[in-house]
C-alpha cells in the first residue's frame, strides 16, 4: 500500500543491526518511513526555492533535514544538480551515476584550474524598453525567424546554436522540370531569345522560393569550374542578378554562398580564356550586383558591407594582383558609392598612380595588352574619383553659390597672372594643414603639392590656370564660410579636405576631372 | 413489515453507538406506540422515503469503503454528464468532496481502500490541485492527519464554493434521489455552499470559487472588513516633492504650513527634538525656492491619494542626502506605456550555483549576493571599471583599520567580504540610504552590515528557524523579517528583541514587504495566503486569498493602494488593498516570480523570474479599467502586459526602479537551463 515495500524496511533493519524484523512492524513502518520522506521533500523544496532555484540539489535535502533536527546525509554534497541515468531496462529507475576512481590516478592527475571567483558584469538589458543586439542579450531575432545564415552568424560568436534536424525537402514535379529548364538555358545557350524570357521568369516569378537553395548551390558550382567560360559567367551574373530582382522570394539566408561567387566574377585574375572576351564588362556588371547586394540588404546584415569592402580593398591594395583585379576592385568600390570611394580609393590614389604610370607608357610597358589594361584601371580610377567630386558638389551647393559669386567677382576684377599669384599664395597658406594631415598619414612619397602648384601657376598654362583658379574658388569657399562662421565646423572640415582633394586630383588626372564637374559648376572655373 | 426493519436498524445503530439511554426511550416510544397502534388500527406509516435512508444508513455502516468509492463514483460520472452551462460549477464541488471521502477513509481506518480509491481518482484534479495531491499522497495513517498542515486545516474549516441557484437544486435533487448518504454527509459537512442567484459564474472565477483557509473564508472576510488607512505618508519626501511641484495658492501653502507643524512636533516627540526645527525650517526655503523652478504639471495619479499620519516615530533624514533625493526625484523619467524604462542588468557570473539572493541598493550603485556558503558580498559598481588601479593604495589606506577590508582587499577581490552568518543566507536588503545592510541566514539570526566600516555590527536573534526574508522599511530604522517557524517580526535597528511577533500563517513565512506609509507589513507564505498585518496593534487586517501555490515575492505601489504578489507557478496576482479583492491575475510568466517591483511613480511593474525574463506591465490601464466597472472584474481586467524582456539564461532574482526611475536587475548566468 506504500510505495516503499516491506521489503525495503526489512533490508534497512538489517543494516543497522536489527536481523528478525516482524513483517507486522515492517508494514506499520513502511507509511511512516513514506510520509517523513514525502516531508523532508517539502522542506527541501522551500528551502530550493529560498535559494531562488528550480533544480533541487542534495544540498537542499540536507537542509531540510536540518530543519527537522535530522543529521545530514554526508557524502553526497554537490554543487552542480545531480546527473541521474536511467536503469537499463527500467522505465522509472534511475540511479547517480557514480564512478570508481583509481586512487593513483586521482593523485597523479595535476592540479584543477582553480575555478573562477564569482563576479558581477553589467550590461543593458534593454534601452527605453528596446534591448540592445549586444552579445550579453538573447539573439532576438533568432526566437523569432530563424534562418540558416543568422544561425552560422551567432556560430562565430560562440553562442549555444540548437541544430535543427536535416528536414526532408520534397521539391514539385513543375518545380523541378522548371529548375532543369533554367539549367540547361543557362549552360547551354545562353545567347537565345529564349534565356531573356527564362530571366524574366526569374525576375518576376513568385512560386520559386523553393528553388532558391538549389540555384545558389548550381551557380557557386559553375562559377568555381567554369572561370573559363566567359559566356556561361555572364549568363550565370545575370540569373543572380535576376533572382535578386524577384520580390517574391528571400534570397538573404542563402547570400552567403551566393557572394563568394559574384565577388569572384568580380576580381578573379582571369575570366574567360580568349582575348576577345569582354570581361571587363563582365567586372562591371559582377560590381553593380555587389552594390546592389549591399544596398539591399546591408541594413540586416551590418558587417555585410564592411566585409566586401575590407575584400575588395585587400585586392586593390594588393600590387602583386593583376591589373584586371584591381580594375575588378575599383570598379566594385566604385559601385558601393562615392562615400566608399572617398574614405578607401582616394587615400590610396596618389600611391597607385606612381605604380600604374609606368604601366601606361609606351616606353615603359611594351606589352600592348598590359598597357591596355592599365588605361583600363586609370579609366576605372578617373570615374571613380570624378564620381566621387561630382557627389561632393552636389551636397555643398549653397556653399558654392556665394563663394562662385565671390569669385565671379573676382575673375571680373583679376585677369591677369599678379592676381593669380596673389591667390595661389593664400592658397598654399590655406593649404598647410591639411598637407601635413596627409604626410602624417603616411602616404609614402607624397608629392609636394604646394611647390607643384606653385610651379604650374608659374606656367600659367591657360588650363591649368583655369584649373587652379578653380581650386582657388574652393579656397574662397573656405574662407568666406569661416568669415560668415555661419556654417558647420564638420562641412567646412569636408569641404577643406575636398578643395584640397579637388586640386590634387586634377594634378593626377589633369583635364579628365572637368568632365565631371557638374556643367554649371565647370562653366564657373572656365 | 418495513417498520420493524427500521426499528431493528435504529436500535442496531443506536448500540453500536453505546447511546443507552437513548435506546431505551426508544423502545419504551416503540412500545407505547405499538400499544396506540393497536388502539387505533389506521396505522401511522412512517414516511417511505426516511424509511429508505434509515436503512440504506445502516447498511452502508458494514461497507463503509465500497461507499465512498461508488457514492463518489457516481457523483463524478453524474456530473460529467450533467448540463454544460453548469457543469464547470459542478466539477467545483467534486475536489473538496474526493479529498474529504479519502481523509475520511484513512481516518477510519482503511487504509489500503484509501490507496485505492486515492489513485483511481486522483487524475480529475491533477491540473488544479498537482501539489496538494502530491501531499495528499503520503498520508497514510489517521496520525498523518493530524501532523500535517494541510489537511489539517483542511479538516478543520469549510470549503467555500460560489454556485448559482439551479446547479444548487440540480446537485440536491442529485443527492436525494441517488440516496447516496455518504456523500450528502460529506457535503454537508464540509462545504459551504454560497449560492447566488442568477447565471452561473464563468469559469475564470475558478481560482476565487474554491479557496481553503485555515480560519474560513468567514474569518477572512471578517478580517477584510477591518479599516486600513492605504494613503501615502503624509510629509513623507514623495509627497514633498509632489507639493513643491505644483503651483502653491497661498491658502495650500497656508494649509502646507500648518500640516508641517503638526509633524515637526512629530518628529520632536518621536527622536532627539532640538535641531532639526531649524533643519525642516531650512528645507521649507529650499522647497519654496525649487517650487517656483520646476513649475511642470504633474500628471501623478498618486496626487488623489489620502495622505496618512505615521503611527511609528520615524528616523530624521539629513538634509543634504534629502536635497540629493529631491533632486532625483525631478529627474525622474516619466514612465508610462509608451516610455518604457531602461534596465541595466547585473549577471553574477562563476557563482557556482551558491548565490542564494541578490539586491541592488536604491541608486543601484551596489549590489550584494547573499551565498550558501554563508557568506554575503557586496560590488561596488562605482568602483567596477577602475577596480584594478586603485587596488593598492585602498588597501594600503583601508587595511589598517579594518579586518574585512583587509581580508577583501589583501586577496585582490573586487569585492567587500561579509563573515559572520553560519548558514545559508537567504535574504539580504539594503537601507534607503545605502548605509547598512541587512541579511538573513539560515542559521535563524538576522546580521546588521555597515557599507562604511564594513563591519558587522548587530545580530538580531529571535527567529526560531531559518529566516527567509528580512526588508528594510522605506525610512529606514526599522526592519520586518519572516521565518520557517511561520512568524513575521518586526524590529529597530538599535534593540536586539523584535518589536512586534505576528503569528497566523498556517505555513511558513516565505516573503515580507513594507507599506509605503510604514504603518503595515505584509506577508506572504506557503499557506498561499498573503496577509496584511497592522504594525502597531500586531494584528492582522487583510488576508488576501487567491494563490494556487506558494507566494515568493511582493511589491507595494507607491500610491499605496494596490499590492502586487507573485507565485511559484508564474502567476502575479494584484490586490487593492481597501477591498482585499484581487483587481486582475497577471499571467504570462511559466516559472516561479522572484521579485517584482513598481515604478518610481506606479505606473508599471516590473517582474523578474526563474523563466529568465523580465516582464513589463502596465498598472494604469488595468486598474483605471476596473475602476470604472468592477463588475467586470477577472475577465476584462487583465493587466497588459507591455514587453518582455528575455536575458540569456539568467534568471532574474531582483529587481530594483532607482528614484530616477532607471530599472536594475540582477541575476545569475546558469548554464544548466
Amino acid at each position: 500500500m506504500s510505495i516503499v515495500p516491506k521489503e525495503t524496511i526489512e533490508v534497512i533493519a538489517q543494516s543497522i543491526g536489527i536481523n528478525s524484523l516482524s513483517t507486522d512492524v515492517a508494514l506499520a513502518l513502511a507509511p511512516d518511513v513514506e510520509y517523513r520522506v514525502r516531508e523532508i521533500m517539502q522542506e527541501a523544496i522551500k528551502c530550493m526555492h529560498h535559494s531562488k532555484r528550480t533544480i533541487l540539489t542534495t544540498e537542499d535535502v540536507d537542509s531540510a533535514l536540518n530543519l527537522r533536527n535530522v543529521e545530514p546525509i554526508y557524502g553526497f554534497v554537490s554543487k552542480d544538480p545531480m546527473r541521474f541515468k536511467r536503469a537499463a531496462g527500467h522505465k522509472d529507475l534511475f540511479y547517480v551515476d557514480d564512478k570508481d576512481l583509481e586512487f593513483k590516478d586521482v593523485i597523479e592527475a595535476p592540479l584543477p584550474r582553480a575555478p573562477l571567483d564569482t563576479a558581477v558584469v553589467v550590461h543593458w538589458l534593454a534601452i527605453e524598453g528596446v534591448q540592445p543586439a549586444i552579445p550579453e542579450n538573447p539573439p532576438f531575432e533568432v526566437l523569432t525567424a530563424p534562418s540558416d545564415s543568422k544561425k552560422s552568424e551567432f556560430k562565430e560568436d560562440g553562442l549555444p546554436v540548437d541544430i535543427k534536424l536535416p528536414v526532408k525537402h520534397v521539391l514539385s514535379r513543375e518545380l523541378q522540370l522548371y529548375f532543369e529548364k533554367i539549367i540547361e538555358l543557362t549552360t547551354r545557350k545562353p545567347e537565345s531569345p529564349l534565356f531573356k524570357e527564362a530571366l524574366m521568369s526569374l525576375a518576376t516569378d513568385s512560386g520559386l522560393h523553393p528553388l532558391v537553395p538549389y540555384f545558389t548551390y548550381f551557380i557557386a558550382e559553375e562559377v568555381s569550374r567554369n572561370l573559363n567560360n566567359f559566356n556561361l559567367l555572364i549568363a550565370l551574373m545575370r540569373v543572380v542578378w535576376s533572382l535578386l530582382q524577384n520580390p517574391h522570394i528571400h534570397v538573404e539566408p542563402y547570400l552567403h554562398q551566393m557572394m563568394p561567387s559574384v565577388i569572384t566574377c568580380l576580381v578573379a585574375k582571369r575570366l574567360g580564356n580568349r582575348l576577345s572576351d569582354n570581361h571587363w564588362e563582365l567586372r562591371n556588371f559582377s560590381a553593380n550586383l555587389v552594390a546592389t547586394i549591399c544596398r539591399r540588404f546591408g541594413h540586416v546584415y551590418h558587417n555585410l558591407q564592411p566585409r566586401v569592402t575590407k575584400t575588395l580593398l585587400h585586392a586593390f591594395l594588393d600590387p602583386t594582383k593583376a591589373l584586371p583585379q584591381h580594375y575588378g576592385a575599383i570598379q566594385g568600390l566604385t559601385a558601393l558609392g562615392p562615400n566608399v570611394v572617398r574614405l578607401l580609393i582616394l587615400p590610396n590614389l596618389q600611391t597607385y598612380m606612381q605604380l600604374l604610370e609606368p604601366e601606361m607608357q609606351l616606353e615603359k610597358q611594351k606589352n600592348e595588352l598590359k598597357r591596355q589594361e592599365a588605361w583600363r584601371v586609370y579609366a576605372a580610377l578617373l570615374f571613380a574619383a570624378g564620381q566621387c567630386i561630382y557627389n561632393q558638389l552636389k551636397k555643398f551647393p549653397s556653399l558654392l553659390l556665394p563663394s562662385t559669386k565671390t569669385v565671379l567677382k573676382s575673375k571680373k576684377k583679376v585677369v591677369t597672372t599678379i592676381a593669380n599669384k596673389r591667390k595661389a599664395s593664400t592658397d598654399n597658406f590655406a593649404h598647410q594643414p591639411p598637407l601635413k594631415k596627409l604626410a602624417a598619414d603616411g602616404a609614402t612619397g607624397v608629392v609636394p603639392i604646394n611647390s607643384m602648384q606653385v610651379d604650374t601657376q608659374g606656367v600659367a598654362h591657360p588650363l591649368r590656370g583655369e584649373n587652379i583658379i578653380g581650386g582657388g574658388s574652393r579656397r574662397e569657399k573656405i574662407d568666406g564660410p569661416v568669415q560668415k562662421a555661419s556654417v558647420l565646423a564638420q562641412a567646412w572640415k569636408e569641404d577643406l579636405d575636398f578643395g584640397h582633394l579637388l586640386a590634387s586630383l586634377s594634378d593626377i588626372f589633369g583635364q579628365g576631372m572637368f568632365s565631371f564637374i557638374p556643367a554649371p559648376e565647370l562653366s564657373l572655373f572656365l | 413489515m418495513d417498520e420493524e426493519e427500521i426499528e431493528r436498524a435504529v436500535i442496531a445503530y443506536l448500540k453500536k453507538k453505546g447511546f443507552k439511554q437513548t435506546e431505551l426511550a426508544f423502545q419504551e416510544e416503540h412500545q407505547q406506540q405499538q400499544q396506540q397502534s393497536k388502539n387505533n388500527s389506521s396505522n401511522s406509516q412512517t414516511d417511505p422515503e426516511v424509511a429508505k435512508l434509515i436503512l440504506s444508513f445502516s447498511s452502508e455502516s458494514e461497507n463503509l469503503p465500497a461507499q465512498y468509492h461508488d457514492g463518489y463514483n457516481k457523483l463524478r460520472s453524474w456530473t460529467y454528464t450533467s448540463l454544460d452551462l453548469y457543469k464547470h460549477e459542478l466539477l467545483r464541488v467534486l475536489y473538496p468532496v474526493f479529498v474529504h471521502c479519502f481523509m475520511d477513509l484513512v481516518a477510519k481506518g482503511h487504509l489500503q481502500e484509501a490507496r485505492t480509491f486515492f489513485h483511481t481518482f486522483r487524475e480529475d484534479h491533477e491540473t488544479l490541485h498537482l501539489r496538494d495531491l502530491q501531499k495528499l499522497e503520503g498520508v497514510l495513517s489517521p496520525s498523518h492527519l493530524e501532523e500535517m498542515e494541510f489537511a489539517h486545516s483542511f479538516r478543520q474549516s469549510k470549503v467555500n464554493i460560489k454556485i448559482c441557484q439551479y446547479s444548487y437544486e440540480l446537485l440536491l435533487q442529485y443527492l436525494h434521489n441517488t440516496q447516496s448518504i455518504t456523500m450528502l454527509g460529506v457535503i454537508n459537512e464540509h462545504i459551504d455552499f454560497q449560492v447566488s442567484p442568477g447565471q452561473p459564474s464563468s469559469i475564470s472565477d475558478e481560482a476565487e470559487a474554491v479557496t481553503l483557509v485555515g480560519s474560513g473564508q468567514d474569518a477572512a472576510n471578517l478580517i477584510n472588513q477591518r479599516e486600513i488607512h492605504w494613503g501615502i505618508l503624509e510629509d513623507a519626501i514623495d509627497d514633498r516633492f509632489e507639493k513643491s511641484g505644483g503651483v502653491l495658492s497661498d491658502s495650500d501653502k497656508a494649509d502646507r504650513e500648518s500640516k508641517e507643524g503638526e509633524t515637526e512636533e512629530a518628529k520632536k516627540w518621536s527622536a532627539e527634538g532640538g535641531k532639526q526645527g531649524a533643519s525642516v525650517k531650512k528645507l521649507k526655503k529650499d522647497k519654496a525656492g525649487s517650487a517656483g523652478k520646476i513649475g511642470r504639471p504633474e500628471i501623478n495619479a498618486s496626487s488623489g491619494v489620502p495622505r496618512v499620519k505615521s503611527e511609528l516615530p520615524l528616523p530624521v533624514m539629513p538634509t543634504e542626502i534629502e536635497h540629493s533625493i529631491l533632486e532625483d526625484l525631478r529627474n525622474r523619467v516619466q514612465l508610462s506605456s509608451v516610455a518604457l524604462p531602461s534596465v541595466s542588468f547585473y549577471t553574477f557570473i562563476n557563482t557556482h550555483n551558491s548565490l542564494n539572493c541578490a539586491s541592488i541598493s536604491h541608486e543601484g550603485s551596489l549590489v550584494a549576493g547573499g551565498f550558501s556558503d554563508s557568506s554575503l558580498k557586496v560590488w561596488d559598481m562605482a568602483k567596477l571599471g577602475q577596480q584594478v588601479s586603485n587596488f593598492d593604495m585602498q588597501s594600503e589606506n583601508d587595511a589598517a583599520t579594518n579586518e574585512h577590508m583587509l581580508v577583501a582587499n589583501g586577496g585582490k577581490r573586487p569585492y567587500t567580504l561579509f563573515q559572520g552568518h553560519s548558514g545559508p543566507v537567504y535574504s539580504a536588503s539594503f537601507s534607503p540610504l545605502g548605509d547598512f545592510i541587512l541579511s538573513s541566514s539560515s542559521d535563524s539570526t538576522v546580521r546588521l552590515w555597515s557599507t562604511k566600516l564594513n563591519a558587522n555590527l548587530v545580530c538580531y536573534k529571535g527567529h526560531n528557524y531559518p529566516v527567509w526574508d528580512v526588508q528594510f522599511s522605506p525610512f529606514g530604522h526599522y526592519f520586518a523579517s519572516c521565518s520557517h517557524d511561520r512568524t513575521a517580526r518586526i524590529w529597530s535597528m538599535d534593540r536586539i528583541q523584535p518589536l512586534r511577533i505576528m503569528a497566523g500563517h498556517l505555513s511558513d513565512v516565505d516573503c515580507v514587504q513594507w507599506h509605503v506609509n510604514c504603518n503595515y507589513v505584509a506577508t506572504g507564505s506557503s499557506d498561499r495566503t498573503v496577509r496584511l498585518w497592522d504594525i502597531q496593534s500586531g494584528e492582522c487586517v487583510r488576508i488576501f486569498i487567491g494563490h494556487r501555490s506558494m507566494i515568493l515575492s511582493l511589491a507595494m505601489s507607491p500610491d499605496g493602494r494596490y499590492m502586487a504578489s507573485g507565485d511559484e507557478d508564474g502567476t502575479i496576482m494584484m490586490w487593492d488593498l481597501a477591498t482585499g479583492r484581487c483587481v486582475t491575475p497577471l499571467v504570462g510568466h511559466t516559472s516561479c516570480i522572484w521579485s517584482l517591483t513598481f515604478s518610481g511613480e506606479g505606473s508599471l511593474l516590473a517582474s523578474g523570474s526563474a523563466d529568465c525574463t523580465v516582464k513589463l506591465w502596465d498598472v494604469n490601464a488595468s486598474t483605471k479599467l476596473t475602476r470604472t466597472d468592477e463588475s467586470k472584474v477577472g475577465n476584462s481586467g487583465r493587466l497588459r502586459s507591455l514587453k518582455a524582456l528575455p536575458t540569456k539564461s539568467t534568471p532574474v532574482y531582483s529587481l530594483r526602479f532607482s528614484r530616477r526611475n532607471l530599472l536594475f536587475a540582477a541575476g545569475v548566468l546558469s548554464k544548466s537551463i
